[in-house]
């Protein structure tokens, strides 16, 4: 069956109130007549048998022998898989990845290897709970391995870390010791949208601070245009750079995995499916959740929010050299992913949901809702950005400043001390970075509790740096006045104020592009 | 002969120097009577002799005209004419021979001393005088500076002369001097020092037995000086006089005139003295006499009437005018056997009703009205001069709203707004306890309808010649009330208030600490660097392990005994810990410590206060020594170890079996118990406490916080806020973060899992074999 492609709506008298997230929330908004709405392709049939799939990739990988051949009685094999920041939501089980490691874990059994180690590529994300590993790699091989040989990567080990090389840019290469000084390491990731992948697996996720430093930085991330196209991005380049030379001194045998669009459940068809095409029943649950959400108590709407678990279908399965197999990976997403959109507008509006990389089972905070406004959805382009050169943006979120405390303990305090002074990139980098990065507390909490190390907030603030140097403007929909302030926005109550308050920069009659998402849409502006 | 002329010569010997009288009449005499040789009895005072006093008076306002007269070195030059005597009442140096006129200002002020004190100062005072004087072998004319009010409860006109009472003063000081020692004596009965101790119980019991005796003894020393406020001011008032103060001041003349023998003697009686009208300059006040407070209470709205008869007389009189009459009472030296003696007042002359006073401070608020900042002017009400039953009424509800809501406050649990409540409490107390106390101080005064008939005064006055006239003037018609309330009076004593504040310092955005490697940082746990009990922490560990029926049966166990525990809380802390730390029985130390790692330490690390881990890390980075001194059990705090130089916590003693017996090792370290530590710490470590920083929430912290030389109290209770607040210690507020829920418990599913990988080890190395897919048998 084929499905519908992506698909760009221009908002007419017709066209109904259109679903639009603000965090834990949902809003039905009336948007302007005239407004582009971005709506990524349907759903692409999933594939029907994931585990032949899956043994066929490993048996014929792009640019690299089999897998089987790779193997060796004695040798040191290491399995890396991507961490909880995708996909997202999580998926219902089994996780792609088990998939995968099973299989992976059956060829080294048969060719009887005994020295495997599985880590979580977290880079320097907050250490997954048993709990969450678990429910990735699956129980069989949690009760195997955990926690002696399935354990999660530590930046900050020094003892657990190697340095390998340093690129022809002088960028240090320095991962886990253990992979690095493995006969083979096999990296299972979940592609979700175009920025995963690639040389951005190894090189980033088993990285230390000392080599993450030289592509996460507020000079490389301004020149990232956008992160969802390698090619042109500053940050992937040097993740690129270090791969190469990792790939020369380490054997890496990739498996890259793709899903389709079904980021929600059956039960929540609607926030899937086109407004116009909505079921009663659709209707139904639209129009009840958008009344009802407000009234829960935060609490309630936390958990139902981070109950969501997704139904995503597993696309395509590559395996092999890492390029090689990323640029199958990345056609793969886009297919899913890529939409063709005319031109730039003046204003680019989006709803940020309830959830990003870094707030699993924790609230959204200022910064990360910053991060995946100006960051991550800013950035959903190939070509140019959807919004014009000092055009603005109109994000809806509730900015409550509100923390986690236990997972982001270094973000309160950047939000307390280093906002305070100063919203600028480059001076934050300049003189807060190295003190937090380093702060014995902070890493404390990273190695032993489930803290994000201490520089995070800090790659939080960069992601948004391309998209606050290309916008004029940024309004939050409903935000907190105060958080918005203390981050350098503006806060209004309604889309029509926010509209009031941008015509400042974008004039009275500004064109509007609306990018419906999720699930994940890449404009391919032309 | 005019006054100057009479004068000079003579060598006058003054007391009270630096009172508001006294200061007056110095200034007179060093300015017109140049001629005049000054001999001053000056009391030490504060590490300064008499004569570094005189100095530094002679810098005040009040002198400032002449200062500018003298010109180059005039503190010096001035100085130089007066002869200073160190001394007091109690002890007066023998005076000069050749002293030849004594102007006697020195006196108790206070409307209500204690009786011992009042009698000590106002006649022991002049009796030391007399004797002074003598032994000395100076025969000097006495001017005693009194009151008009000696006259007592009386109505109607009072004329000059000696007082008709036939109190034996003698008597009645040899009484009051043993009233001390007999209140002193009650004050140590068993019954009263059992009630003591059971007041400051009930406020102090959880800061420990060191706290609760200090305040015990504070109770009592207050107790005994309100016997003997009590004391003389009933005695006053038996024997017809309004308070202490115009009881022993009338005795004092009654000792005078009995004992100046033929020592010429002059009482000068003046009324309530206020500002000056001309000299030394208008408005000339020091300090705040009698009216003023009421004045300024009335300016910011907060006195809503008075129980006093409108038609009353209150009798004012400017202070120059009173230094004058003295001046010229003094240069009239009365036959020994005939002492003189002059009311200086307004009341018959140029009488002012209370009403009018009223209506002149109201008139004066309406067009000056006082600012208050931020909030524009204040409006001034509108006195019903309902009579003194209805403003008495009125009070008397004050105080019992104010009663009542003192006890709700004490009952509900803390927090910003609560202490917010607290301050306008405390400020609404103050102001009810304000207006009590002026109500029965003011009664008598305003209650008693009596003119002073000033007719000597008149005479003195009249004999004065033309010149003097004018430039002594004391004649009380020679002002107009408007302009000198209004013009004079209420713009010098409101100018403090008006003056412009300097804008609130700008919030420092963090705080500064200076690097001090001698310098402890000591916090406490529960309450200020985490949002939690020892109930919470103790049920994150109970419960990590039970299934929802058994949450459900240790939640309704712990829920039972919860109101004993809580009661016990509010009496002793180390009592609560107990109990709570009894229910550890019978568990197992290492799987305790497991389930900090695994689960718990989490949840204690979500409650921590952001604000307090940036505190104590910016102490680390300032190079104090970092102490976490709690109740708490020690395994339970080893998420935040690292943190600290020190980590001070209670120890659970662990039984034969190797489980945990429910006991502590040793005495929780609560109330006074941390202040002894930390003393004792301190030493071991070479720090200096009185450089060191201490952080604490409630009122058992009080002693450690005593210990310090910076307390901060953050988030604090209502009895430790108000300790820092009367002490001027720092208060904070940290807040819990917003986003983190606070009924938790910990995630059984992630302690399954540790628990079977923990057994599935076991197994496995008992078997001695390494099966399972690609296992290695534990090389990491």
């Amino acid at each position: 069956m084929a499905v519908r492609p992506g698909f760009v709506l221009e908002v007419d008298e017709r066209t109904p109130p259109l679903l639009v997230h603000q965090g834990e929330g949902l809003l039905l908004e009336q948007f302007p007549l005239g407004t582009r709405v971005v709506y990524p392709p349907e759903s692409l049939p999933g594939v029907p048998d994931v585990n032949a799939v899956i043994a066929d990739a490993l048996e014929h990988p792009h640019g690299s022998e089999p897998l089987r051949a790779l193997l060796f009685a004695g040798m040191k094999l290491t399995i890396a898989f991507d961490d909880l920041s995708i996909p997202l939501p999580r998926m219902r089980r089994p996780d792609i990845r088990q998939r995968v490691i099973e299989q992976v874990l059956a060829l080294a059994a048969e060719a009887g290897v005994d020295d495997v180690h599985l880590i979580v590529a977290t880079a320097l994300h907050r250490r997954m709970t048993a709990a969450e590993i678990e429910y990735v790699v699956g129980e069989r091989v949690f009760r195997s391995f955990w926690p002696d040989n399935l354990y999660n990567h530590d930046a900050e080990d020094r003892d657990n870390l190697l340095h390998v090389g340093v690129t022809d840019h002088g960028e240090d290469v320095e991962i886990n010791r253990r992979a690095a000084e493995s006969d083979l390491i096999v990296y299972v990731n979940v592609n979700l949208v175009a920025m995963d992948g690639g040389h951005k697996s190894v090189p980033i996720g088993l990285a230390s601070y000392n080599s993450l430093r030289h592509h996460h930085n507020s000079h490389t991330m301004l020149h990232s245009n956008s992160f969802m196209d390698h090619t042109r991005s500053a940050m992937h380049s040097s993740a690129w750079r270090m791969g190469r030379l990792l790939a020369r001194h380490v054997k890496i045998f990739t498996v890259e995995t793709t899903v389709n669009n079904q980021a929600f459940p059956e039960k929540y068809g609607f926030l899937t499916k086109r407004e116009w095409e909505w079921s009663r029943k659709d209707q139904a649950m639209a129009y009840g959740m958008t009344a009802a959400l407000p009234k829960l108590p935060g609490r309630q709407r936390h958990r139902l929010f981070q109950n969501i678990v997704a139904d995503y279908q597993v696309t395509a399965v590559n395996a092999g050299e890492t390029e090689a197999v990323h640029e199958r990976t990345l056609e793969s997403v886009h297919r899913q992913q890529l939409v063709e959109v005319d031109g730039q507008s003046d204003v680019l509006v989006v709803g940020l949901p309830y959830i990003g990389p870094y707030n699993s089972d924790a609230v959204m905070n200022p910064i990360l809702a910053t991060c995946l406004g100006l960051g991550y959805f800013f950035n959903m382009y190939r070509g140019r950005p959807l919004v014009r050169h000092k055009g603005a943006m109109i994000l809806y979120h509730p900015v409550t400043p509100e923390f986690t405390q236990l997972h982001h303990p270094s973000y309160v305090d950047f939000y307390e001390e280093v906002l305070a002074e100063s919203t600028d990139p480059a001076t934050i980098e300049a003189k807060f970075e190295k003190q937090y990065a380093t702060d014995p507390w902070y890493i404390h909490l990273y190695r032993t509790s489930h803290a994000y190390h201490g520089v995070h907030p800090f790659y939080m603030w960069y992601w948004a740096t391309h998209g606050m140097d290309h916008v004029g403007d940024v309004v939050w929909v409903g935000g907190d006045r105060r958080a918005c302030a203390r981050m350098g926005f503006r806060a209004a109550s309604t889309f029509a104020d926010a509209l009031e308050m941008v015509s400042g920069t974008v004039g009275r009659d500004p064109s509007i592009t609306y990018l419906h998402s999720p699930p994940h849409a890449i404009a391919d502006v032309r | 002969m005019g006054l100057r002329e009479r004068l000079a010569g003579r060598r006058v010997y003054m007391t009270g120097v630096t009172g508001f009288v006294g200061e007056a009449l110095l200034e007179r005499l060093l300015s017109d009577f140049p001629d005049t040789r000054v001999v001053a009895l000056v009391r030490p005072r504060g590490g300064q002799d008499g004569a570094s006093r005189l100095r530094r008076q002679l810098r005040k306002p009040a002198f400032k005209a002449l200062r500018e007269k003298v010109g180059e070195g005039a503190v010096e030059k001035l100085a130089a004419r007066v002869e200073v005597l160190d001394g007091d009442l109690a002890s007066i140096p023998d005076i000069p021979a050749d002293v030849d006129l004594v102007i006697h200002c020195a006196g108790e002020v206070s409307f209500d001393p204690p009786v011992d004190e009042g009698f000590t100062t106002n006649v022991g005072g002049v009796q030391e005088l007399l004797r002074a004087a003598r032994a000395g072998g100076a025969s000097p004319h006495i001017v005693h500076v009194s009151t008009a009010y000696v006259a007592g409860l009386r109505s109607g006109h009072i004329a000059e002369g000696r007082l008709t009472h036939d109190v034996d003063w003698e008597a009645e000081k040899a009484v009051a001097g043993r009233a001390r020692q007999a209140a002193e004596d009650a004050s140590r009965t068993p019954e009263h020092s059992a009630r003591f101790l059971a007041e400051a119980q009930a406020k102090h019991l959880r800061a420990g037995a060191q706290s609760v005796s200090r305040d015990a003894e504070d109770r009592r020393r207050q107790w005994v000086r309100d016997r003997l406020v009590r004391s003389g001011a009933e005695r006053a008032q038996v024997l017809g006089w309004t308070d202490c103060y115009t009881f022993t001041k009338a005795l004092a003349e009654r000792c005078l005139e009995d004992s100046h023998g033929d020592l010429p003697l002059t009482i000068v009686r003046p009324s309530i003295i206020e500002s000056a009208l001309a000299r030394p300059y208008p408005g000339w006040i020091e300090g705040f006499k009698m009216a003023e407070p009421l004045i300024l209470a009335y300016g910011r709205g907060e006195f809503p009437d008075f129980p006093a008869s409108p038609d009353a007389t209150i009798d004012i009189i400017p202070v120059d005018l009173v230094v004058n009459a003295i001046i010229a009472a003094a240069a009239q030296t009365p036959p020994a056997d005939e002492p003189a003696y002059y009311t200086v007042c307004s009341g018959f002359r140029n009488p002012l009703l209370f009403r009018e006073l009223f209506e002149h401070v109201h008139e004066y608020f309406q067009e000056h009205p006082l600012p208050k900042r931020g909030r524009g002017p204040i409006a001034v009400p509108e006195w019903p001069f309902a009579g003194a039953r209805a403003a008495e009424a009125k009070l008397r509800n004050g105080e019992r709203v104010a009663a009542v809501a003192g006890r709700v406050l004490e009952h509900v649990p803390r927090s910003e707004k609560v202490r917010r409540w607290a301050q306008e409490f405390d400020r609404f107390e103050s102001r009810v306890g304000f207006l009590r106390r002026y109500a029965d101080i003011y009664r008598a005064y305003t209650k008693a309808e009596l003119v002073y008939v000033d007719d000597a005064t008149k005479a003195l006055y009249d004999a004065l010649d033309a010149a003097d006239q004018a430039d002594f003037n004391f004649d009380p018609a020679c002002y107009d009330w408007y302009h000198y309330l209004q013009e004079v009076h209420f713009p010098a004593v409101t100018a403090i208030l008006r003056r412009p504040r300097d804008p609130a310092p700008p919030k420092r955005s963090g705080v500064n600490l200076p690097a001090n490697p001698d310098a402890l940082a000591v916090f406490d746990l529960d309450g200020t660097l985490v949002t939690s009990t020892v109930i919470e922490s103790y049920l994150w560990l109970r419960l990590a392990d039970e299934a929802p029926a058994g949450r459900a049966r240790e939640l309704a166990g712990l829920a039972a005994v919860l109101p004993r525990y809580l009661r016990a809380e509010r009496t002793d802390r180390g009592h609560l810990i107990r109990s709570v730390y009894a229910r550890y029985k019978g568990a197992d130390p290492e799987e305790l410590a497991r389930i900090i790692d695994e689960v718990a330490g989490d949840i204690l690390l979500r409650r921590v206060k952001p604000a307090a881990i940036r505190r104590v890390r910016a102490h680390r980075q300032a190079g104090h020594r970092t102490v976490l001194l709690t109740g708490s059990v020690d395994f339970l705090v080893r998420p935040l170890a690292p943190l600290f130089d020190e980590v001070v916590a209670s120890k659970l003693t662990v039984g034969a079996d190797g489980l945990l017996t429910g006991k502590l090792a040793s005495s929780p370290l609560v109330g006074d118990a941390r202040a002894a530590f930390l003393d004792h710490y301190a030493g071991q470590v070479g720090a200096d406490l009185s450089s060191s920083w201490a952080y604490g929430d409630s009122q058992s912290d009080i002693p450690m916080l005593r210990a310090v030389g910076n307390p901060v109290a953050v988030n604090p209770d209502l009895s430790l806020f108000r300790t820092a607040k009367a002490n001027g210690w720092a208060v904070e507020e940290w807040p819990s973060t917003a986003g983190e829920p606070r009924a938790v418990a910990p995630s059984r599913q992630e302690r399954s899992l540790f628990h079977a990988a923990r057994t599935a080890a076991a197994t496995l190395t008992g078997a001695g074999t390494g099966a399972g897919v690609g296992r290695d048998g534990g090389a990491r």
